[in-house]
């Protein structure tokens, strides 16, 4: 077990990579650690050959995966777009460590991001006691990525400003990085290729350019479409979670999972698993991401505070805090549904009591 | 000598592909196509112009043209290519299927004796206009269409990269069959899955489309499936099923008859599920023992345009296929690699607003084809074209994706039948006039605004409405937005079941005037209710039948005499007296409807105050709404004797100790509204009606029917309100509490700003309010409105 808090995908499924590697007789487009086929069972799981078992990262459509990895064989980039917390993030990292054996190729994009973490910037220092050479530039990812044909990652495209965004219009039609300064370009190797995110709940985002947007292939991914999709999705991700963080606590039982899942989806689609009764929605997005970090958060509890396995009190806090986004709208969504779902649920009652006794 | 069986899928464009190539190559000299042999007479016409697919062909029993049956074709079809080959190599051509007349005859037999029998396979739909819900015909052959399962095998012998031998395949199958029997129950399901699933597809139909009709084909195909279907027929138990036998025992003998002829090279065109029933025949006497006898029903044929809608597995066809527009497509466009798809969503794109460049093209084009390679298909479908389209031009977002669903993938297409083919008169009449109003057949729908008061409008709107009279609802009226009873809005869309509906009223007429009379007289004669038959007449005058709505006329009266419920004629007059005003934009005469108006309401006046006494609550309110509408429709008419009856009746109502106390309270209300009785004299009631001795039930109920409606009356009549408002104070403790929830109820109908304005009134002690009224008229501006209201009316300005 190594020392480090979160390992990159190419880590943590060093072996999987190796044997898919192995495995695979298709044709790799240059500079690709394997063939569009292996990504895609990567991606989704499946068994090999010889027998290898290869994990599922990204439970859903298939085909949403065949489009994304088809568009990067493509000179196109691709686009991942979707509300918070559908794997967006997830599917590009495990996408780049696939393709690239490295994932760490990444530009986090905020609204302060400027112009030269996507292109280049200079070391000042340099820069003035030798004046503009090679040797006074700073790389940024994007540059390493098309010096080494790899796949670089830009998350959550949408919150970089409009005009650096554009920026990226040169490197994804001419493939090139001019550098005016020193009259050079950077050529990009092939395997380069870029894959952004983007989140389309957002207020307050910038809007991709036409010119833009038209470079890009875009992915939705939806939310999980079953409950038991998503049931899957948590589990798995929470006994990872629980393995590495060397939990003592024992994996939750399936029916706490399927408990969180199914209030969050109560709430997320506003209406009760069985169609009958309406509920409000809280301003939150209670993704499937949000159910997992609440599971994660419920096994710490029992491991350090409880016996160990979990309980419903383990989870209320995780659970109310997830939901309860704005003090005074969701608190009132949250009552209503405790008092008016939950409480006339007869194997529900430890989870209303729990929840009741945090006096939200 | 040689007999070539050629199994195909019904509407596979690659089956098409291989028939047509494979007649191409062995030049037959006669061709036997599975179909209806009744319709051999028609088949001439196929090559002709004027006949464009999709059409289908129409079986019908003359003396019963409910029970029919659809034989549809695309062009693509199969079937529609062999016929097309035959006739342009001038050979002869015959449908080989048992004929319809002994299979409606058989069928009809069936039913009595063994209940529905649900396994019809052709790809004909059978149709029942008569139901009324919808206007799709009913289709009895289900999804188990084993003609369905035909498709599969093109695909075995196929050999280019997955070169799998027919043999292996169907070994595959066979093993899969016996290592896991089925149960009974599910050999009803489609055998085409069974094939799918040994190829490790879960769908048939994706299947079909991947392996086959993006593939070229070659001759040994046929071979194959027959070998395919053989090995399904031996391994799947069958359910017995005596039509199917019959069907390809005549279809047996049909290839003797052919073969008896000295024919010499036959090619049969089939369902691939019979390709080997076809193959391996048995002795002849066999077949024509079962054949012996068969019952047999008088069936005409004639050719009907179809649609892609209908052809598409949505409408409930059994032989459905998912996407007619994109086979018209493979079909058209056999070597396209997706470019020329593209472009034509593109240009629904354009045609919709949203930007859509050729780079978006080039780049959807080349990440279909990415995404086929990643498949391992050698050519892109339908399924990474329409990623492709979701991804590239859609930016993800799928709301765009319906829209080239309905438009391409189904697309609206409607087939053509030229003039000439013989047709009922009915239908070309109604063509006729189609073509004369210039209102086109149209698959999709399209919105229509008439003006009447314009001389084509007018007619327009009496053709569409004598056809919905007849049941043919091809113009649904929608509202129209705006005032005024000159315009009327229609959507117009065709569906190919009208055809059958013309043809069963070919009985009533030659002519669309001549059948809507004759059928709305019937319906009027036969029904004994007198609401129904008004309701007729109300569609009747916009039709413009006067024959007809004399006779409707003279019915209603009569049933007016006999009628002794006042109720019925009350609930006729309000939709009498609107046809009325309809005349005046229509131009036709009204002035028989008024007449009849007029002496029911004689006649109501007559008999209502005896119906007011003596009734429970339930009715007594249902009058006083009869009351109501009565009261708007006398002060439509205008006519001064009537209104004067009118008013006498609701006098002698108000005055009749008998009457409920809820009608009287109304007709009380509305005498005063008309001003027949004083304000003394109302209070006067007033106060004689809620006395102490009526007791609070019945005086809570007479408040009712007086408030009823509107409150504005306690609000603005200040001297009615001080005698409600007395009346309340003057109530003991025990009474108020008895009649406060009638009065509640009363209340509760009143509009919230009424109700607050009531409250504050009586809270500031009943002080007049101040009413501001602005007497100037500003000239200038009202004469700006005038030509408006000249233009509302249908009059010139000069």
């Amino acid at each position: 077990m190594s020392s480090f808090l979160r390992q990159h995908a190419e880590q943590v499924f060093a072996q999987e990579l190796e044997e898919l590697g192995k495995q695979d007789s298709g044709k790799r487009p240059a500079n690709w650690k394997l063939s569009p086929q292996s990504v895609v069972t990567y991606l989704v799981g499946g068994k090999l050959g010889n027998g290898f078992e290869i994990t599922p990262k990204y439970i859903g459509n298939r085909r949403l995966m065949e489009i994304a990895v088809a568009t990067l064989t493509t000179d196109r980039a691709l686009l991942l777009y979707g509300l918070p917390g559908t794997a967006k993030s997830w599917v590009s990292e495990h996408l780049a460590a696939a393709i690239s054996g490295d994932s760490t190729l990444i530009v986090q994009g905020t609204a302060g991001t400027s112009e030269e973490s996507i292109r280049y910037g200079w070391n000042y220092a340099r820069l003035l006691a030798d004046g503009p050479s090679e040797k006074a530039l700073v790389e940024t990812p994007v540059a390493r990525g098309m010096k080494a044909g790899q796949i670089v990652r830009i998350e959550e495209l949408t919150r970089i400003g409009a005009d650096v965004q554009d920026a990226l219009i040169t490197i994804l039609s001419e493939k090139s990085l001019p550098i005016p300064e020193l009259n050079m370009q950077i050529q990009a190797i092939r395997g380069f290729n870029i894959i952004a995110t983007a989140n389309n709940r957002d207020k307050g985002v910038n809007e991709l350019s036409s010119a833009l947007k038209r470079r890009f292939n875009t992915v939705i991914l939806p939310v999980p479409e079953s409950i038991e999709e998503e049931i899957e999705i948590v589990r798995q991700r929470v006994e990872s979670f629980g393995k590495a963080m060397e939990l003592p606590a024992e994996a939750p039982p399936l029916k706490e999972i399927r408990r969180i899942v199914t209030i969050f989806r109560e709430l997320r689609s506003g209406v009760t698993m069985d169609g009958k009764t309406k509920v409000k929605s809280p301003t939150g997005t209670l993704s499937t991401a949000e159910a997992i970090s609440v599971m994660n958060n419920g096994l710490s509890m029992a491991a350090y505070f409880g016996d160990g396995a979990m309980k419903a009190n383990d989870l209320a806090a995780g659970i109310i805090g997830a939901i309860i986004k704005d003090p005074v709208q969701d608190k009132l969504v949250w009552q209503e549904y405790l008092e008016t779902v939950v409480k006339p649920r007869d194997e529900w009652k430890d989870v209303y009591r729990a929840c009741r006794d945090l006096g939200i | 000598m040689s007999v070539h069986i050629l199994g195909i899928r019904h509407h596979g464009p690659g089956s098409a592909k291989n028939v047509k190539a494979y007649l191409e190559k062995l030049r037959p000299d006669i061709i036997l196509v599975e179909g209806p042999p009744e319709a051999d007479s028609i088949l001439p016409w196929v090559g002709d112009a004027g006949l464009q697919p999709p059409v289908a062909i129409l079986c019908y029993q003359p003396t019963d043209p409910q029970d029919s049956s659809f034989y549809p074709f695309a062009e693509f079809s199969p079937e529609w290519q062999a016929i097309l080959f035959a006739n342009e190599h001038k050979i002869p051509v015959r449908f080989i299927d048992l004929p319809v007349s002994n299979k409606m005859a058989e069928k009809g037999k069936d039913q009595s004796e063994t209940g529905n029998q649900s396994g019809e396979k052709t790809h004909q739909e059978t149709a029942e206009p008569h139901n009324k819900d919808d206007n799709k015909a009913t289709v009895t052959d289900n999804l188990i269409d084993k003609d369905g399962s035909e498709t599969i095998s093109h695909e075995l012998s196929n050999g280019d990269e997955n070169n799998t031998p027919a043999n292996n395949l169907v070994e595959t199958i066979k093993e899969e069959l016996a290592t896991d029997p089925p149960p009974v129950e599910e050999v009803r399901r489609d055998p085409i899955s069974w094939l799918a699933e040994a190829a490790g597809y879960t769908d048939a139909e994706k299947w079909w489309d991947q392996m086959f009709e993006h593939r070229q084909g070659d001759e040994e195909v046929f071979i194959a499936i027959n070998e395919a279907m053989a090995a399904l027929r031996e391994t799947l138990p069958q359910t017995p099923d005596r039509i199917e036998d019959l069907r390809e025992a005549h279809m047996r003998k049909m290839i003797r008859d052919a073969q008896k002829e000295m024919y010499t090279e036959i090619a049969v065109i089939c369902g691939a599920w019979h390709a080997p029933a076809l193959t391996n025949m048995p002795k002849a006497k066999e077949d024509n023992d079962l054949l012996k006898g068969l019952a047999k029903v008088k069936v005409d044929c004639t050719w009907v345009p179809w649609t892609y809608d209908r052809l598409s597995f949505f409408s409930g066809y059994g032989a459905g296929i998912l996407s007619p527009g994109w086979y018209h497509h493979l079909w058209n466009q056999p070597a396209d690699d997706g470019t020329l798809w593209m472009s034509s969503v593109a240009r629904l794109f354009r045609s919709k607003g949203m930007d859509t460049s050729v780079a978006h093209v080039i780049e959807a084009v080349r990440l279909a084809e990415t995404l086929s390679a990643l498949r391992g298909m050698p050519k892109s479908g339908l399924d990474e074209l329409n990623e492709a389209t979701l991804s590239v031009l859609c930016n993800g977002e799928p709301m765009m994706m319906s829209l080239v669903n309905h438009e391409l993938i189904v697309s609206d297409r409607i087939g053509a039948v030229p003039e000439s083919i013989p047709k009922p008169p009915l239908q070309l009449d109604i063509e006729k006039t189609q073509k004369r109003l210039r209102l086109p057949v149209t698959a999709d729908w399209k919105d229509l605004l008439l003006d009447l008061r314009k001389e084509t409008d007018l007619e327009k709107s009496i053709f569409l409405h004598r056809l919905r009279l007849l049941g043919i609802n091809w113009g649904q009226q929608t509202h129209v937005s705006g005032k005024g009873t000159f315009k009327e809005q229609w959507r117009l869309q065709w569906s190919p079941d009208y055809s059958i509906r013309i043809i069963e009223l070919g009985t009533y007429g030659n002519t669309t005037v001549e059948a809507a009379t004759r059928f709305v007289t019937e319906k009027a004669s036969a029904s004994t209710l007198l609401s129904e038959v008004s309701e007729l007449l109300a569609l009747t005058i916009p039709s413009e039948l006067p024959d007809a709505v004399t006779t409707m006329i003279e019915r209603i009266n009569n049933l007016a005499a006999a009628s002794g419920d006042v109720i019925q004629l009350m609930e006729v007059i309000p939709g009498l007296v609107s046809i009325t005003r309809y005349g005046n934009v229509r131009k036709t005469d009204a002035e028989l409807v008024s007449d009849i108006a007029e002496s029911m309401i004689t006649r109501i006046c007559i008999s209502l105050p005896p119906s007011c006494t003596g009734i429970d609550d339930d009715s007594a309110s249902r009058i006083v709404e009869l009351i109501q509408q009565l009261n708007n429709s006398v002060d439509l008419l205008q006519i001064d004797s009537l209104r004067v009856s009118w008013l006498d009746t609701l006098g002698v109502i108000t005055n009749s100790r008998g009457s409920s106390p809820v009608i009287s309270g109304y007709t009380t209300r509305l005498l005063a509204d008309q001003k027949i009785i004083s304000a003394d004299e109302q209070v006067r009631l007033f106060h004689y009606s809620m006395s102490a001795a009526s007791g609070p039930s019945i005086t809570a109920a007479w408040l009712e029917g007086f408030l009823k409606g509107t409150g504005t009356l306690l609000v603005v009549d200040d001297a009615l309100r001080a005698v409600v408002d007395d009346w309340v104070k003057g109530l003991l403790a025990k009474e108020f509490e008895e009649v406060l929830p009638l009065l509640r109820r009363t209340f509760a109908n009143f509009t919230q700003p009424e109700r607050r304005k009531i409250g504050e009134k009586i809270r500031s002690g009943n002080r007049p309010a101040a009413v501001q009224q602005q007497t100037e008229i500003d000239e200038q501006r009202a004469m700006l409105g005038v030509p408006v209201i000249f233009e509302l009316f249908g009059l010139k300005t000069s």
